[in-house]
């Protein structure tokens, strides 16, 4: 691929001195939609928390639009354009709803040239028009689905490049995953780059592009959702139940 | 029988003491609720407020204003308290950037050590330059007592307390405007939230906590500089403000501003009525106060940032 947004080379991360991803190969490309797919435990939450600099990146190279993150601090890397939801939203509790999406605008609003904080905000209710008369809530009474329509706003009210989304749908009823499906196309349609990761293979044939499926952090397989999706190890290996051969 | 008067005159006294409770728990509960770290030297930048101040407020009346000026003397020891807590700043952004940043990562005994060695450390500073004998503001002192006091429910209440207590309900009103409305505030009420989620979205959190430690110094320093004048300035002041900070903060909940609010007034309050109808009282009326609540809401009245605080 040439001139990919994101570009992991190599990379291994820890957590708590324990090796958690080895030897990783990952790309995104400019505007495309890719899955990392794997079981509880496999390794996407450390992968993601390496790009964001949260997590010890022990080896190996990540790339943002040719910037080298592992050598940034974390703080920086919001500022040249990566959004981040994490897997437990991690929403900033006791805060509004419209606070938890203007912080990111004054916090990174500079660095990515935001000159209308209003507009930006404004961007994001219409996306999910669901929240639009739940901007004064605070975070901690939402349902579930609005939760993560808030986690997935906060990361987009930056305006990034590339959107990292840690399982975007895990645990939501069946009409939300339809529904923040729809949003994540939307969001991708507009030409941000997006990462999802999903440990239920099924839900991303219809979202992404690509997938890499993660096992016992090392990339075990790539290519097109559909096909890998149709993959008896693949689904075994979803369920917990199968090893994967290759 | 009680007379309506004394309950208002001794209320209000309460109402002062509670505010310079607060001005000092303020900042030990911001420090404890967005850094996590309990601070022990907190009570010596209070007493360190309160030697500056002796230096500033005793130069700038002694070379501008006499005792008798009124309320250009009152606006002068206002602002000469503001100028030395100011200059707890530094201080503070000192401690944080210096001493205590290496060791947050570490276990909590680590932190306790170190801010109880600047306890000791910032005690022996202050006998270095001011003396080990106490610092009165006689000029200062004899202009309080000779200023005008005011009539409230038929009896007489010192236009020095008044001060504080208009002082202190401006400081209240523009700390919690600070964290409710500013950009800055809710910035730094996200990392108390969660540090870790406040970096994904781009705060500097190094330079948060700075800014939060330097603050909670300065409101250290003012509390010290405001309870100063009307008494002196001596090596063991530090102590009591600590404890009660503590024990107003455990009523408050720890690490809450609105509990710290609530906490100092009741304790402010509640104390100076036992100090009138069971003298016998004074000193275990806080204690008594945090037991009750204790026992009765083990957590504190508030939560934490985050908890809504």
């Amino acid at each position: 691929m040439t001139n990919p947004i994101l570009e992991l080379s190599g990379v291994s991360t820890a957590v708590e001195g324990f090796e958690v991803t080895r030897d990783l190969d990952l790309t995104v490309g400019r505007g495309e939609a890719v899955g990392l797919v794997g079981r509880n435990g496999a390794g996407k939450t450390t992968t993601f928390r390496g790009i964001m600099g949260l997590a010890e990146v022990r080896s190996g190279s990540i790339r943002f639009d040719g910037t080298e993150l592992t050598s940034l601090p974390a703080d920086r890397i919001p500022g040249l354009g990566v959004g981040y939801q994490p897997e437990d939203r991690k929403l900033f509790t006791g805060m509004t709803v419209d606070e938890n999406f203007r912080l990111p605008v004054w916090t990174a609003g500079d660095e990515r040239g935001i000159e209308d904080e209003d507009e930006v905000v404004e961007g994001v209710y219409d996306l999910f028009e669901e929240l639009s008369d739940r901007r004064d809530a605070e975070v901690q009474h939402l349902s579930g689905g609005q939760a993560k329509m808030v986690a997935i706003g906060r990361a987009l009210a930056i305006q990034p490049d590339l959107l990292l989304l840690d399982e975007p749908l895990e645990g939501l009823a069946p009409f939300i995953v339809k529904n923040l499906k729809e949003h994540v196309r939307t969001i991708n349609d507009q030409g941000i780059s997006v990462l999802i990761a999903e440990s239920n293979v099924t839900h991303v044939p219809d979202v992404v592009d690509r997938i890499y499926v993660i096992e016992r952090g090392e990339i075990v397989d790539s290519g097109d959702p559909e096909v890998l999706a149709e993959k008896p190890e693949i689904r075994e290996l979803m369920q917990g139940s199968g090893q994967y051969e290759g | 029988m009680v007379a309506l008067e004394n309950v208002a005159i001794h209320t209000l006294n309460g109402v002062q003491y509670g505010f310079v409770l607060f001005l000092i728990a303020s900042g030990l509960t911001i420090i404890l609720g967005i850094l996590d770290v309990l601070n022990l030297a907190h009570g010596e930048l209070f007493a360190l407020g309160a030697y500056v101040t002796s230096s500033l407020v005793g130069a700038l009346v002694g070379a501008a204003f006499t005792p008798d000026s009124g309320l250009g003397f009152l606006l002068v020891v206002l602002a000469g308290s503001a100028l030395a807590a100011a200059v707890l700043v530094p201080v503070g952004l000192f401690l944080e950037a210096v001493l205590l940043r290496p060791i947050y990562e570490r276990d909590e005994v680590y932190q306790l050590v170190l801010t109880f060695a600047l306890l000791l450390v910032i005690k022996d500073a202050i006998k270095y330059v001011w003396g080990p004998k106490p610092v009165r503001l006689e000029g200062v002192y004899s202009g309080i007592n000779a200023l005008a006091t005011v009539s409230i429910a038929g009896r007489t209440f010192p236009t020095y307390k008044l001060l504080i207590i208009v002082v202190g309900a401006a400081v209240t009103v523009g700390l919690f405007y600070f964290f409710e409305r500013t950009k800055t505030g809710r910035i730094v009420r996200a990392t108390a939230i969660d540090r870790e989620m406040a970096t994904a979205i781009g705060v500097d959190v190094d330079r948060t906590f700075t800014l939060v430690f330097a603050m909670g110094a300065f409101f250290a320093g003012f509390a010290g500089a405001m309870a100063l004048p009307p008494t002196q300035a001596h090596l063991e002041m530090g102590a009591d403000p600590l404890v009660l900070s503590f024990v107003v903060i455990v009523i408050g909940g720890l690490g809450s501003l609105r509990g710290a609010f609530v906490g100092a007034l009741l304790v402010g309050v509640l104390t100076r009525w036992a100090t009138w109808l069971y003298p016998a009282m004074e000193l275990a009326a806080p204690f008594a106060i945090m037991a009750v609540v204790l026992l009765v809401k083990p957590e504190g009245l508030f939560g934490s940032w985050g908890e809504r605080a």
